[in-house]
């Protein structure tokens, strides 16, 4: 029989829920691989549902992120954080677009691959990662950081995101090992 | 950029206010918000916000209104009013009253972004500009061979070596260690008979007395193992001109004897060397030891004392002459700012007062390395009160109390912090008021690790 501390390690923390089933399945390892290996998440990818159509803004054709939260926040079962993954556009009523959405400190996120294409796949993969790895930086807690090599640094453009480095300043890195720490404690 | 700007967004639909303050709140702004403009005057009473983003269609008091309000309690507030696409005419009218600029919803966040980052830098200026320049120029007095400041106990000094500099008389100077007695006897030398002549100087605590006696003396060839050819030695290069011997103090009783030879016969010979050879500098020596205490241990040779000591220039610490820091910081401000390229224009009124409130125990020197700290950190124009953070907290209270170092009582704070934050870095960096890799920086640097 397994010990309880086994149990917790083996436990996922992130459910990754892709909205649609456009969505490139190779794209959805790669962000379950990354937020696993650079946020110490362990993610499992669940199956394809369909958009949340009460979240669509057919004037602005785009998906409204804060209803796609409250889609994710109705979920009464499932792992301590969900991260909703969709190929639409998103935005926030009062910004034309975002990357993805989050609550701060908070269990439910989503991104959009809509901006993210590139012509080399390799690219855009990384730039999903990259917007996952930052939104579940806000999950736990965390606030853009200033420093220019960090992934919770704002991205003003995706050229911005490019030159990141897949990783946390050690700031970011030391807060996110602590926050996910307490999360995980908090839990049980 | 400082992330310290507390904004208020003032808008009736709550969609609105959430979702803004929620995108400013993970920027790291402190963020507020109110439904009406009714509210928003309500809550001015009690606090001024550096930014407010209003929206121009309310019910009851409108955008325009509030703006005008705004202006009248707090005439230096930012206001950016946020309109509705095609009501542009609304925005131009709102600037007249004062908003700075103006957001068509919905907002690119790129330029919600830049715009946040234009306001922020703008505010920080602002709040530099007043009095700094005016302070410091009208009485400012023109740097001295590097020797900078506008005290009366540095004045005294200056005229001191007014007086002494022209005779050819040994002088002592005293002071606490970073005082810069270095750059007075520089100073000496210029204004001297010797200034033609070459001004040689050495730290005689910084090497073994074997050493230091090479240093001094010279060696011929073959006088020690690897002496492979003969040197001259700090004494012989003086020359004609003055050697300046840094904390005399360190000297064993054996040099003293050797160097008190030299300036009584005004003639030395090299290591391993018997051909005398004829010296004629003026000697400079400085100590931050107490000499008189030193011979009573007779560790100082009183004889060696009297024969350095017939002129004694004292330099007071700067905790005893603080109406010198902010003519020093703006000098070693500028010095810096030119040396790495960074546009740091000078320091903040309250950056300012932070410096004078501080004891400076590492004096002059510690100033200039604080100084070159902030700006190699610097990030905007002006140098405020976040950037010297790590010396606020002892603002007034070290300058009679025990003689800890900065470093000392720096990671001491740190940790107290740290622990009565349960080790979060986040909730750590906000209360010392620096970001949080300034504080992981410093924990690394410092080795403070969680128990």
């Amino acid at each position: 029989m397994d010990s309880p501390t086994a149990d917790i390690a083996a436990e996922t923390l992130l459910d990754l829920i892709p909205y649609g089933e456009e969505i490139d399945p190779l794209a959805l390892s790669v962000l379950a691989a990354n937020l696993q290996a650079v946020v110490g998440l362990r993610t499992c990818i669940r199956p394809f549902r369909d958009h949340p159509e009460e979240a669509f803004i057919p004037t602005r054709y785009q998906f409204d992120a804060v209803k796609v939260l409250d889609d994710l926040c109705r979920e009464k079962e499932g792992a301590l954080f969900r991260m909703g993954v969709i190929q639409r556009d998103l935005c926030i009523p009062i910004l034309t677009y975002v990357y993805g959405e989050s609550q701060l400190g908070g269990h439910t996120a989503v991104i959009s691959l809509h901006r993210l294409h590139h012509i080399d796949r390799q690219v855009y993969y990384e730039r999903g990662a990259k917007i996952a790895i930052h939104e579940a930086g806000h999950l736990l807690g965390l606030e853009h950081c200033r420093e220019p090599g960090c992934l919770m640094r704002f991205s003003k453009q995706l050229e911005q995101l490019d030159l990141l480095p897949m990783r946390f300043c050690p700031a970011c890195e030391y807060e996110i090992a602590r926050l996910l720490k307490k999360a995980i404690q908090n839990r049980h | 950029m400082t992330r310290s700007m507390h904004i208020m967004v003032v808008d009736d639909e709550e969609t609105i206010c959430v979702a803004l303050s929620a995108w400013l709140t993970k920027e790291g702004y402190s963020v507020e918000t109110a439904s009406s403009g009714q509210e928003a005057l309500n809550r001015l009473e009690k606090k001024h916000y550096d930014l407010y983003l209003v929206d121009f269609k309310m019910p009851g008091m409108d955008g325009l209104q509030l703006v005008a309000e705004i202006k009248r309690r707090q005439p230096d507030a930012a206001i950016i009013m946020i309109t509705a696409h095609g009501s542009i005419q609304s925005a131009v009218e709102a600037m007249k009253r004062g908003a700075i600029d103006y957001l068509c919803k919905p907002f690119d966040p790129e330029e919600l972004s830049l715009l946040m980052e234009r306001v922020a830098a703008a505010k920080t200026i602002q709040q530099a500009e007043v009095p700094v320049v005016d302070q410091w120029d009208t009485s400012r007095q023109a740097s001295w061979g590097g020797i900078v400041g506008q005290s009366e106990a540095l004045r005294l000094v200056l005229n001191e070596i007014e007086e002494v500099a022209p005779t050819s008389a040994p002088v002592l100077i005293t002071g606490e260690t970073g005082t810069g007695k270095d750059l007075l006897a520089l100073a000496i030398h210029m204004r001297s008979e010797q200034a033609q002549g070459p001004f040689v100087a050495i730290n005689c605590g910084a090497q073994s007395e074997t050493l230091l006696e090479s240093e001094l003396f010279g060696h011929e060839r073959g006088a020690f193992t690897g002496a492979v050819k003969a040197r001259r030695g700090r004494l012989e290069m003086a020359g004609t001109g003055t050697l300046f011997l840094d904390e005399i103090g360190e000297i064993s009783p054996k040099m003293q004897v050797n160097l008190l030879r030299v300036l009584e016969e005004k003639k030395l010979c090299r290591l391993g060397g018997n051909q005398p050879i004829d010296v004629d500098f003026r000697l400079v020596s400085a100590t931050h030891k107490d000499l008189n205490q030193l011979m009573r241990e007779e560790q100082f040779r009183e004889d060696f004392f009297y024969r350095i000591n017939v002129l004694t220039i004292h330099i007071p610490p700067l905790r005893e002459r603080l109406e010198d820091v902010p003519v020093l910081a703006d000098f070693f401000l500028q010095k810096y700012a030119q040396e790495t390229g960074k546009p740091v224009e000078g320091l903040t009124p309250r950056a300012v007062e932070i410096l004078m409130g501080y004891s400076w125990p590492g004096n002059v020197r510690e100033l200039r390395n604080v100084i070159e700290r902030v700006v190699v950190i610097a990030r905007g124009r002006m140098i405020g009160a976040d950037e010297l953070s790590f010396l606020k907290v002892y603002g007034g209270g070290t300058r009679s109390g025990p003689a800890a170092t900065l470093k000392e009582a720096e990671i001491q704070h740190l940790q107290n912090v740290l622990e009565s934050c349960d080790w979060s870095i986040t909730q750590a960096a906000k209360m010392l008021d620096i970001d949080r890799v300034t504080l992981s920086r410093k924990m690394k640097r410092f080795n403070i690790k969680r128990p």
